[in-house]
């Protein structure tokens, strides 16, 4: 190794010192040469508005060439467990108004995608990437699309996007994006009727979507009948009292409110009282509507049962030394419960089902939620997929009904099981039968 | 059970009916039913004693227009056993039911142990009276959602304040002592027609009225479960020495148990008398009659 080696050495040093001096000096000062103007991508919810990460979608990313750059290649890279693998770009160059065309060859590559330009993008014009069918990381979150870019100085990082908002990919996304592909259930939703009510994606969606109508329908029906069986028990006593004032309330109130339409209450309630400045919320205002109506219906269910309790019980009451209300709260109110049960549990099946008119003022329960997953999708499925949650209450409550009914007439005739007599007692009660059997008649005339 | 408005109503109804007497001093009228009752009956008791029971001249008229009572005068004294009998329509279970105001009378007094309850009662002085007069209805009115015990217990516990253990204890006492203490925990509907009587009976007894009241309590049972029902009531007006007065179609038994035989036709009282004169001599045509169809 002579002088002369070393020397070169050191000149290459020193030229690439400067080099590398000048770039760090010159960089902050000049612009970006290839500006992100914009990063969005397409949501890919089945009648939603979310980007699901983990699901095909399609990334859209703009950006805008500088002054003096001649830009010969761009590459996006999405962060860990993005993709863009399968996927199809689609590259437009716009200068002003007018598209222009420039060949170009596009290399995915994981979560790499690289666009070469055969001839270079010069500056002003935007470069639009369309990339169909990439996917964002499965587990969601704020995505940023970074890169780099290569112009006539080489390669350059490119500023980061504004972060687009994805959601992780769920079991339920996975689920949708597999009965996509499933070919039985294209052929099922290319039929017309099946496709259009029972949609396999829809339904799956809607059971989702609709929980939180369905839970306000059960919430408001839940503390909306307390209140109405209450109600409806004053009103039945006021209906049967000896007062005449009272009688008078209690029948013109539950034959007003029985001779209207729920609808027309909902209205006048929903409507009526804002203009009045009384602004209640709508789920309190809907639970107060809901628990009047009923308890119309109930006061004259609470009243036919109390009516239906023989005078007999009335009168051993009464000869028992007992006053009108320890009878009433004693002897007639829990023979009237039992009786009343099955009806009362149908009303409660009404009133569950009367909540969906409260849709029609915008109280956000189970019929809303249908309605707006239908208006997006344009499919019918959300509301069969109602269907089948108002279904899934009442059906139960059918079976009660008609279960309860059954024992309550076996029971009355005598039937149903006895408690446990001890077998002492048994013997005993045998000879006191055989006594009676073996006794005669007194009547021996 | 009757109202207050019912109560004001026949108050008027009495008023105008003025040309029923006042009822008597309590003594002077003890001493004389004292005097006409003394041949009529078996049982026995003192001068010194007051009746139970004074009916005096009770009228019932429903409606305004059914007349069901004319003029009845009975008086029952402590520890006998009358035996109402007539044929359907003689208004035997309207007078009874007037007795503890199940039914308001039109006119006419009822006095329970000197204390007229006829005309302006409160109805807190009413459920007091009731307390004192158990009844046993034809059609038992057990209260279906309790058990045997319960109903033989919430009259205790409501009405005398008993405290649920005491309660329980004079339930099964007395359900025992109608040959149902095996049954304490059964339903009514599970219990036969016998049984829910005997039920009715101890609900009845529990309560340790002075007077007990029964409205045909065997009619509306099949003829072998009457034996045991009537067994109770003999029991209780033999052993209890309890005063009862038994509306009844069963002639043995009131020729057996009655001190009193007391034969009821058209709303009024026709015949009265000891159960061996009744019914082997009776006096009045009807009775005669009456006696002659059923045996």
């Amino acid at each position: 190794m002579g002088h002369t080696d070393r020397r070169r050495q050191r000149g290459l040093l020193v030229t690439l010192c400067a080099v590398v001096c000048a770039f760090v000096m010159l960089a902050p000062s000049t612009a970006w040469g290839l500006t992100t103007s914009k990063a969005t991508a397409r949501p890919n919810e089945e009648g939603g508005s979310s980007v699901i990460g983990g699901l095909p979608t399609r990334l859209t990313w703009e950006g805008t060439v500088d002054d003096g750059e001649e830009v010969t290649a761009v590459t996006l890279r999405l962060p860990e467990g993005g993709s863009f693998d399968g996927a199809s770009t689609k590259v437009t160059v716009l200068q002003g108004l007018t598209r222009s065309e420039l060949a170009t060859e596009v290399a995915p590559e994981g979560p790499q995608l690289k666009v070469t330009f055969v001839d270079p993008a010069t500056q002003g014009l935007l470069l639009r990437l369309e990339v169909e069918g990439m996917k964002f990381p499965a587990k969601g979150g704020d995505v940023v699309v970074e890169g780099t870019y290569v112009n006539q100085d080489g390669e350059k990082p490119l500023a980061a996007s504004k972060p687009i908002a994805t959601i992780a990919n769920t079991p339920l996304q996975s689920l949708l994006a597999s009965l996509d592909a499933n070919p039985v259930v294209k052929a099922w939703n290319s039929s017309q009727f099946l496709g259009m009510f029972f949609k396999p994606q829809l339904l799956v969606t809607a059971f989702a979507t609709l929980v939180p109508g369905w839970f306000l329908c059960l919430v408001i029906v839940l503390v909306a009948y307390p209140i109405a069986i209450l109600l409806g028990l004053v009103f039945a006593l006021m209906k049967i009292s000896r007062h005449r004032v009272l009688r008078a309330i209690a029948i013109v109130y539950i034959n007003i409110l029985r001779g209207t339409p729920l609808f027309l209450q909902i209205y006048i309630m929903f409507f009526g009282l804002p203009m009045m400045n009384i602004n209640i919320d709508n789920n309190v205002l809907g639970v107060i509507v809901i628990a009047i109506n009923a308890s119309a219906y109930l006061a004259e269910i609470f009243r036919a049962g109390i009516e239906s309790i023989p005078p007999g019980q009335y009168e051993a009451a009464a000869s028992l030394g007992m006053g009108h209300m320890m009878t009433m709260l004693n002897i007639i109110l829990p023979q009237t419960v039992r009786r009343v049960m099955p009806t009362v549990t149908s009303d409660f099946i009404t009133s569950y089902k009367d909540t969906s008119l409260l849709s029609s003022v915008g109280v956000m329960e189970l019929m809303m939620f249908a309605k707006n997953l239908t208006s997006v999708s344009g499919n019918m499925t959300p509301y069969v997929a109602a269907a089948i949650f108002y279904l899934i209450v009442t059906l139960p409550l059918i079976k009660v009904v008609t279960t309860v009914e059954k024992r309550m007439a076996k029971s009355e005739r005598g039937g149903g099981a006895r408690p446990k007599v001890k077998a002492k007692d048994v013997a005993a009660a045998e000879a006191e039968q055989d006594d009676i059997a073996l006794g005669g008649v007194v009547d021996a005339q | 059970m009757p109202s207050k408005n019912n109560l004001r109503e026949a108050i008027r109804l009495r008023r105008m009916a003025d040309a029923v007497p006042p009822a008597m001093d309590a003594r002077e009228a003890a001493l004389a039913a004292h005097e006409r009752d003394k041949t009529l009956t078996k049982h026995h008791f003192e001068p010194s004693e007051h009746p139970c029971v004074r009916i005096e001249h009770l009228m019932k008229t429903f409606d305004g227009e059914t007349q069901v009572l004319t003029d009845v005068n009975l008086t029952v004294w402590p520890g006998e056993v009358v035996c109402v009998l007539g044929p359907s329509g003689s208004g035997k279970s309207t007078m009874l039911r007037c007795i503890n105001l199940l039914e308001t009378p039109t006119a006419g007094h009822i006095l329970i142990e000197d204390n007229e309850i006829t005309g302006h009662l409160l109805a807190a002085d009413v459920n007091k009276l009731r307390q004192n007069l158990g009844m046993v209805f034809q059609s038992f009115n057990l209260f279906p959602h309790l058990t045997a015990k319960g109903n033989v217990m919430i009259g205790q516990t409501k009405v005398l304040k008993k405290s649920k253990e005491e309660a329980e204890r004079e339930a099964l006492k007395q359900l025992d002592a109608v040959g149902l203490l095996d049954r304490a925990d059964f339903k009514p509907a599970q219990l036969s027609g016998g049984q829910q009587q005997r039920v009715a009976i101890a609900r009845a007894v529990a309560m340790h009225p002075d007077i007990l009241l029964f409205d045909e309590p065997t009619s509306a049972l099949d003829p072998e479960l009457v034996r045991g029902v009537l067994d109770v009531m003999r029991d209780l007006a033999e052993n209890g020495g309890m005063t009862m007065i038994v509306v009844t179609h069963e002639m043995g038994f009131a020729r057996e148990v009655a001190d009193r035989v007391v034969f009821m036709e058209g709303g009024v009282v026709v015949e009265q008398g000891k159960p061996e004169d009744v019914f082997d001599h009776p006096q009045n045509e009807r009775t005669a009659q009456f006696l002659g169809s059923i045996n």
